[in-house]
This record gives C-alpha cells, sequence and structure tokens, in this order.
C-alpha cells in the first residue's frame, strides 16, 4: 500500500511547528508497512492535486501568506477538483483561511481565497490565543473509535490567532468548545469540515496529541484507491498521555487559559 | 590599566536635572526598590524584576533618570545569545578597570533594567558605576530604548522565539528599526550574516558589522553540507521517502533531515526575492546575497576566521578591518588607552572556555562592542579568557560524580546548537530535558517541532529524561524524531527527574531546560542536594 502525500508550500507557511503534522501521518503510515510518497508543491509549481491522497497545507507570516494567497489563486481550480474527487485535504490557520471565501483586513479590503469551503475570515483585534480544548463532532468521534476503539472523543492544541472565522451553511465545525475561542470566540465552534476537506486553528502539532484523528486522515486518505482499510494498532501511550495532560489541565484551569 | 574617573565625563544631557517634586519621587522610589530587593532576599526570593517593578510604580521615568548619569550606556538584544554576550562585555569592562553595572540576571524587561541600575544607586539615588551593560529583550526595545538611551546597540540574530508574544520576525524587526530611529548619534553592532539584523543597518549613519568568514563555513565543525536557499524547496525531500519506507523506526530520521534546518529570514527584506546564499554557518547565518536588488552581506568591520572549538574551548582570529579614526572611542577622549597603535587589519588570536559554535558569535560581537568602546586588543584577549559562562549556558556542575552541563533552550535554532554540542561529545550521555510552558517560556510549545530532535537519536544517547509542564509533549516529540521509545521516560517533577539521571549509567549528563526551568535546576545542581555524593558547587551565586 502506498500512501502519496503532498505539503503545499512548505517552504513559506511553515510556522508553528506544522510540519509536525506531515511528520506524524508519514511515521504513523510507515509504521504499519504503508510506503509513503512524500512530494513538497510550492510557488509557479503546477501539479495534478488528483495524483495525491492527502493534501497538507500549513499558516505563515504575513509577507509569506500574502505570496501563496497569489499562487493560491492559480492552483485553487485544481484543488477544488482533487477535494471533489475525495482527496484528504487538512488545511490550518493561515492555509485554512486561505481555502475559505475571502478575508477580510481591519481596512475593509477583501482577499480572496479559493473557495473551497464557505467560510470566511475577518480581522480581529485582539488575538486570540491560548489552549484549546473541543468535543469532536459526534460522526467524526464514531469514525475514529472504528479505527481506534479506544480513541478519546476530544481533540486538542493551541490557538494563535487575530482572524474570526464564520462558517457558511454545509460547513461543519471540528467540534464544540470546551475550552479556548475557536473559530471566532463567539459561537463555540472550531475548525470546519466538509466530506474530506478539514480546517483548523490548531497548532500543537494538531496531530501530534491527536493520534486518532491523525489514523482518521490515513484511512480516509488510502480508502480513495484500496477501499475500506484497517489500520494495526499503534502503542499511543505517549501520545494520549499528551493528551490527557493537555485536557486535564484545561478542564481544571477555570478560564481555559493555562 | 587605569579606570576613567567616573566624575570627569558626564553624558551632555540634562536628564539628570529633576524637579523638586521629581526629587521627592524619586527617592521614594529608590527607597521602596531597595526595600524590596532586600526583602527578597530575606525570603531568597530571585527578585530579579520585582524591585524595578515597584520603584517604576512611583517613579516611572526611574531608568531615564538613572542611566543619564552613566557615561556610556550599552544595549544588547537580538534572540540568542544576548545574555552571554553582555555578560562578555561587562567581564572586558569590568576586566579593563571600569566599574560596571549590569543586569546579568537576564531580567531584560524594563522593570529588570530598573532593578540592575538600583542596585547600581545609593539612597540617595546616586550611581556608582561608569558604564551600563543592559541585555534587553527583543520585544521591549521601545520601552528600554527611549529610557536608557544607549550609546551603543549589540543586535545578536533574529530566530523564531516565543511567537506567541512577538507574532513574527517582521514585527521584531520593526521594533528595533523604530527603537533605533529615535536615537540620534547611536552607534550600532550588527551581524552582519544574519540578514535580518543587517537590514537594520541601512540608512544608519554609524553602523560597524561583525561576521564570520567563509573559511568556518564548511569546516570540520558539523557535517552538515551547506544547503543553497534557493534550490528547489530548501527541503531533502528524497531523504524522507527512504525514511519511511523502512518498515520500522528508523533512528537518525528526523524532521530537520526531511524539511531541512529551521531557517528564517529567506527572503530579502528590501525586495522580498529570496535569497541566495554562498554559504551557510546555522540557521539563516551565512553570506548570502538578493540575486534581485543586489543587497547582499555586509562586508565585516570585525571578523572572526579560523574557529576552532572543542575540548570545552573555542578560538578564533579575529581581523579587523578599520582604521583607528574611524573607531569610536566611546569612553571619552581619555588616554587610558593610549597603546592601541593603529589597527589597520590587524589579527588577533581570541580564545574563550566557551562551548558551541554559536558562541563564535557571541564572543566575537562583545569583542566588536569593546574594541569599539576603545578597549585594547591585549585587555580583551586577557579578559575573556578568564570568563565564566552565565547560569544555563553550558554551565558545568557535578552529579554522582560526572560533569553534568546545564543548558538553556527556548527556541528552534538555539534548541538545535545546544543539541549538536551534546552530540559533538564522544561520552555517553544521559538527558534530562525540561520544557515549562509559563509566560517567559512562550505559551506555546509546537516551537519543539521545528528544532532537531534527531541529533538525539544516537546510540551515544542512553537516556532522555522529559521533564516540566510538558514533559508529556517533548516524549511525543521525540519518539516521532526517531528517538528509541525505550530510552524516553516521563518525570515532570524537577528534583525527581534529576535523582533518575543520576543513577544513570552514562559517561556524562546534561540538562537542557526552558527559561523558568532553569534557575530550579541551577539551585539545584548547585546544591548537590539531588543525590549524597554530588559534591556542593562553589561556584558564584545568581546575584
Amino acid at each position: 500500500m502506498r500512501l502519496r502525500v503532498c505539503h503545499l508550500y512548505p517552504d513559506l507557511l511553515n510556522l508553528y511547528g506544522d510540519r509536525g503534522n506531515v511528520l506524524v501521518l508519514c511515521r504513523r503510515a510507515a509504521w504499519r508497512g504503508i510506503r509513503v510518497e512524500l512530494e513538497a508543491v510550492s510557488l509557479g509549481e503546477c501539479v495534478r492535486f488528483t495524483d495525491y491522497d492527502l493534501v497538507f497545507v500549513g499558516g505563515g507570516a504575513d509577507l509569506e501568506q500574502g505570496l501563496v494567497a497569489r499562487d493560491l489563486s492559480r492552483k485553487g481550480p485544481y484543488l477544488i477538483e482533487a477535494a471533489q474527487a475525495g482527496v484528504v485535504i487538512l488545511s490550518i490557520c493561515g492555509g485554512y483561511q486561505l481555502l475559505g471565501r475571502f478575508y477580510r483586513t481591519r481596512e475593509g479590503r477583501e482577499i480572496p481565497g479559493i473557495g473551497l469551503f464557505d467560510i470566511h475570515t475577518e480581522a480581529g483585534e485582539k488575538r486570540l490565543k491560548g489552549n484549546v480544548l473541543l468535543e469532536a463532532d459526534p460522526e467524526l468521534v464514531a469514525e475514529m473509535r472504528r479505527i481506534n476503539p479506544g480513541a478519546p472523543a476530544t481533540l486538542v492544541g493551541y490557538e494563535n490567532h487575530s482572524g474570526r472565522t464564520f462558517l457558511g451553511s454545509g460547513v461543519r465545525p471540528l467540534g464544540r468548545l470546551l475550552k479556548g475561542y475557536g473559530n471566532n470566540g463567539g459561537d463555540s465552534g472550531e475548525g470546519a469540515w466538509i466530506k474530506n476537506a478539514f480546517g483548523t486553528y490548531l497548532h500543537g502539532p494538531l496531530l501530534s496529541k491527536n493520534p486518532h484523528f491523525a489514523d482518521l486522515f490515513i484511512c480516509r486518505a488510502l480508502s480513495r484507491r484500496y477501499g475500506e482499510v484497517s489500520l494495526a494498532p499503534l502503542d499511543d501511550s505517549l501520545e494520549l498521555q499528551a493528551h490527557e495532560v493537555a485536557k486535564n489541565r484545561l478542564l481544571k484551569s477555570r478560564q481555559g487559559k493555562i | 590599566m587605569n579606570a576613567v574617573d567616573s566624575g570627569s565625563v558626564r553624558k551632555k544631557g540634562v536628564r539628570n536635572q529633576v524637579k523638586p517634586g521629581a526629587v521627592l519621587r524619586l527617592l521614594l522610589a529608590v527607597l521602596l526598590g531597595k526595600l524590596v530587593a532586600f526583602c527578597c532576599r530575606l525570603f531568597r526570593y530571585p527578585g530579579t524584576s520585582l524591585p524595578g517593578h515597584t520603584a517604576l510604580k512611583v517613579f516611572p521615568r526611574l531608568v531615564e533618570h538613572l542611566a543619564g548619569g552613566y557615561q556610556k550606556v550599552i544595549a544588547v538584544t537580538g534572540t540568542n545569545g544576548k545574555t552571554t554576550t553582555a555578560n562578555l562585555i561587562a567581564h572586558v569592562l569590568r576586566e579593563a578597570g571600569f566599574r560596571v553595572a549590569h543586569n546579568s540576571e537576564g531580567a531584560n524587561m524594563l522593570p529588570g533594567v530598573a532593578a540592575a541600575l538600583l542596585r547600581d544607586c545609593d539612597l540617595l539615588g546616586r550611581i556608582s558605576s561608569q558604564v551600563a551593560v543592559l541585555e534587553v529583550d527583543e520585544g521591549s526595545v521601545g520601552k528600554v530604548f527611549a529610557a536608557a538611551r544607549p550609546d551603543l546597540v549589540v543586535v545578536t540574530n533574529y530566530f523564531r522565539d516565543q511567537l506567541d508574544r512577538y507574532w513574527e520576525l517582521e514585527r521584531t524587526t520593526g521594533l528595533l528599526r523604530e527603537a533605533v530611529s529615535k536615537l540620534p548619534g547611536v552607534t550600532l553592532v550588527l551581524n552582519a550574516d544574519d540578514p535580518l539584523v543587517a537590514a537594520v543597518g541601512r540608512g544608519q549613519e554609524q553602523v560597524l558589522y561583525y561576521g564570520v568568514e567563509e573559511q568556518s563555513c564548511t569546516g570540520s565543525l558539523f557535517t552538515e553540507e551547506p544547503v543553497p536557499a534557493n534550490s528547489g524547496k530548501g527541503h531533502d525531500w528524497s531523504a524522507l521517502c527512504e525514511v519511511v519506507s523502512g518498515d520500522r523506526l528508523i533512528s537518525g530520521g528526523g524532521i530537520a533531515e526531511i524539511f531541512g534546518e529551521t531557517r528564517e529570514g529567506r527572503f530579502c527584506s528590501f525586495c522580498g526575492s529570496p535569497l541566495t546564499y554562498r554559504c551557510y554557518h546555522y540557521g539563516q547565518l551565512g553570506d548570502y546575497s538578493c540575486p534581485e536588488c543586489g543587497y547582499r552581506r555586509p562586508r565585516p568591520d570585525f571578523a572572526a576566521s579560523g574557529v576552532k572549538c572543542g575540548e570545552g574551548r573555542l578560538s578564533f582570529t579575529l581581523s579587523v578591518f578599520r582604521s583607528e579614526d574611524s573607531f569610536i572611542s566611546l569612553l571619552g577622549k581619555i588616554d587610558t588607552f593610549s597603546n592601541r597603535g593603529g589597527y589597520g587589519r590587524e589579527r588577533h588570536q581570541v580564545e574563550a572556555p566557551l562551548r558551541g559554535f554559536y558562541n563564535t558569535y557571541n564572543l566575537l560581537a562583545a569583542a566588536a562592542a569593546v574594541l569599539t568602546l576603545g578597549v585594547s586588543p591585549a585587555t580583551l584577549q586577557k579578559a575573556v579568557s578568564t570568563y565564566t559562562p552565565a547560569t544555563g549556558r553550558m554551565e558545568e556542575f557535578f552529579l554522582a560524580g560526572r560533569r553534568c552541563t546545564l543548558a538553556l533552550v527556548k527556541n528552534p535554532v538555539g534548541a538545535n546548537q545546544v543539541l549538536r554540542t551534546v552530540k559533538e561529545s564522544r561520552a555517553s550521555k544521559a538527558l534530562v530535558i525540561a520544557i515549562n510552558d509559563l509566560a517567559a517560556d512562550g505559551r506555546d510549545v509546537s516551537w519543539l517541532w521545528d528544532a532537531d530532535f534527531a541529533l538525539l537519536a544516537d546510540p551515544s544517547v542512553v537516556r532522555i529524561i522529559c521533564s516540566g509542564r510538558r514533559a508529556a509533549d517533548l516524549a511525543v516529540c521525540l519518539k516521532y524524531s526517531g528517538v528509541d521509545t525505550g530510552k524516553i521516560a516521563v518525570v515532570p517533577e524537577q528534583e525527581e527527574s534529576l535523582k533518575l539521571l543520576s543513577q544513570e549509567e552514562a559517561g556524562e549528563f546534561y540538562v537542557l531546560a526552558t527559561y523558568t526551568n532553569l534557575f530550579t535546576y541551577a539551585r539545584l545542581l548547585r546544591l548537590g542536594k539531588v543525590v549524597a555524593d554530588s559534591e556542593a558547587q562553589g561556584l558564584p551565586s545568581l546575584s
């Protein structure tokens, strides 16, 4: 079995250890004897996204994000085509915003996104940062538990963004916030997903302390070409310990800031 | 060597003149600050900023007033190496015969600076030193520079550090540019090898650059081949395919092997194009140029070549490429250093008891600063050879009869330099790595994944004990970096972790800690309380 992974703009969107997500996906697949092919795709490069099983895009600094926005407007249609063909897409923070419809700056200017998700983002004053705990969407929880029977129903991570993201119809948040600000600090939702496309503000990196979520991506990515796959169980004691430590600390804290 | 008479040269400014009402507030502030400092000592609370904090509440212009009394104020800022560079400068100036006020504890925001200056003055608010050497947090340059008005600003480097505090590097360099623009007549001593730092010098009148020459680039220091910044994506993707196509966990196949080392500022600060590099030293430090607008690494006025490090010593040849006239003898036209001789292209051998290649930059920056100030090369050479590292900057202790090195880790590039130094030593080793996520450490620990912990996936590393509030996060990062999970232990409690470390069968020990863990480990190691046979350390205390 092969898993073909595309890391979009790893040279530009490279903040907050998000590349760790790619490492987690690749390692967890390799530990199960799956052959991983990883490719980097950056500015000016044309690829057929349908050739991959999974596309990852992280977040970056303002300057880099500007460069990416222009390039992504050309790649956008192909990325949407791939998403419609069932390629799994995981986007984080800046990447998540760029896959939406638009980003409205503080001055009211609208920077167009590629519109993969029916979401839009507005610049905010206060930076929303801190640890996050959410109860994952029941449908995702059921799927994660089919893969790993003991999987927690929660996701943990760290957020750091000034954009406020609002979801349109048809897009669902990844889950309900127990601690943290999430998409916009108002509606208790965090992230977005529709079919195989996922977006979130969670760093940490996201998949490092949520191994059950990582396996969901691997399963979905493989199922497009191999049908229903079952993954051999791994010893996740360290990952789950990190998950529990983060969760328990957040549940104990009053404001969810610790 | 004679020191300058403190009364003879004062700053021209009228900052010392305080209105009568303010005099009272000043006296009250000094009194209160000193009282708080006394109480801190009484209760053995570190108190590096608290006295300053209190005094500033009473008299917000305290730093402005006190700093105005020094002949010269020297500030050191940047991401990594501030403490070592500032300590080296203070040490050399003291050896040269000056009385120096200095925030040596790394309390580098305005209250910390205030506390250091308070310590330097008597109850009437009269300072006793001639020169102030201030380490300044890169996010606090606005406030501190406005108040202390440094005459000489040394900038080390800009790496990604505590992004939840400073957001992104563009903002940090912007803060420095703005702060410096409000200091007419300031002399900048900048790292020519860091494109982010060197760019700050453009348009400035008095700038001196320091840099490491190419022959040290590809030397035998590290086996790492320099990567051209602009070759494809700068990542060796083929490496990953090999790493992960194997059936099981392969040691050494870490994140840096896959993604390349963390590098900042790979884009020209002036036109935004990708920079090309002739060579890299580490991080984004190297010999760069912009193919679009022609911006390139400035020619260093102070250059290090023939860098050698190992056996706990660091040495290089320092070339000074300026005529004596262009030296700003900042310490006044006093004849103290009249025997300097012409500089021309003089070369000096500099050697200090420091470990790790990265300290080349700290030593070089300090040398550039003190030579600019008018210290003679001979005094510099003699002084740095007797330098003792600051707390947790590769500071050495003994634990259970073996050498135990304490090092601060706080961001990917700094951590990589420490990890390389650890790997370089051939002995078998056991480590405690303590990661906290309090405000001073940075709340977000995702930076761990931008560091290259695969360096520890090495047969010489027999055990890694993960400690601190984020011990579990680190354990996961080590696992995915290729460290054998059988070698990983999770022991969040500090004293407990040291106990376990002392029982390991290893030739030497290391403790790598984030900021808020550092002083606890230093104290535990110094007291030698952890194990009975670990002798108490006769090392200088923190204050």
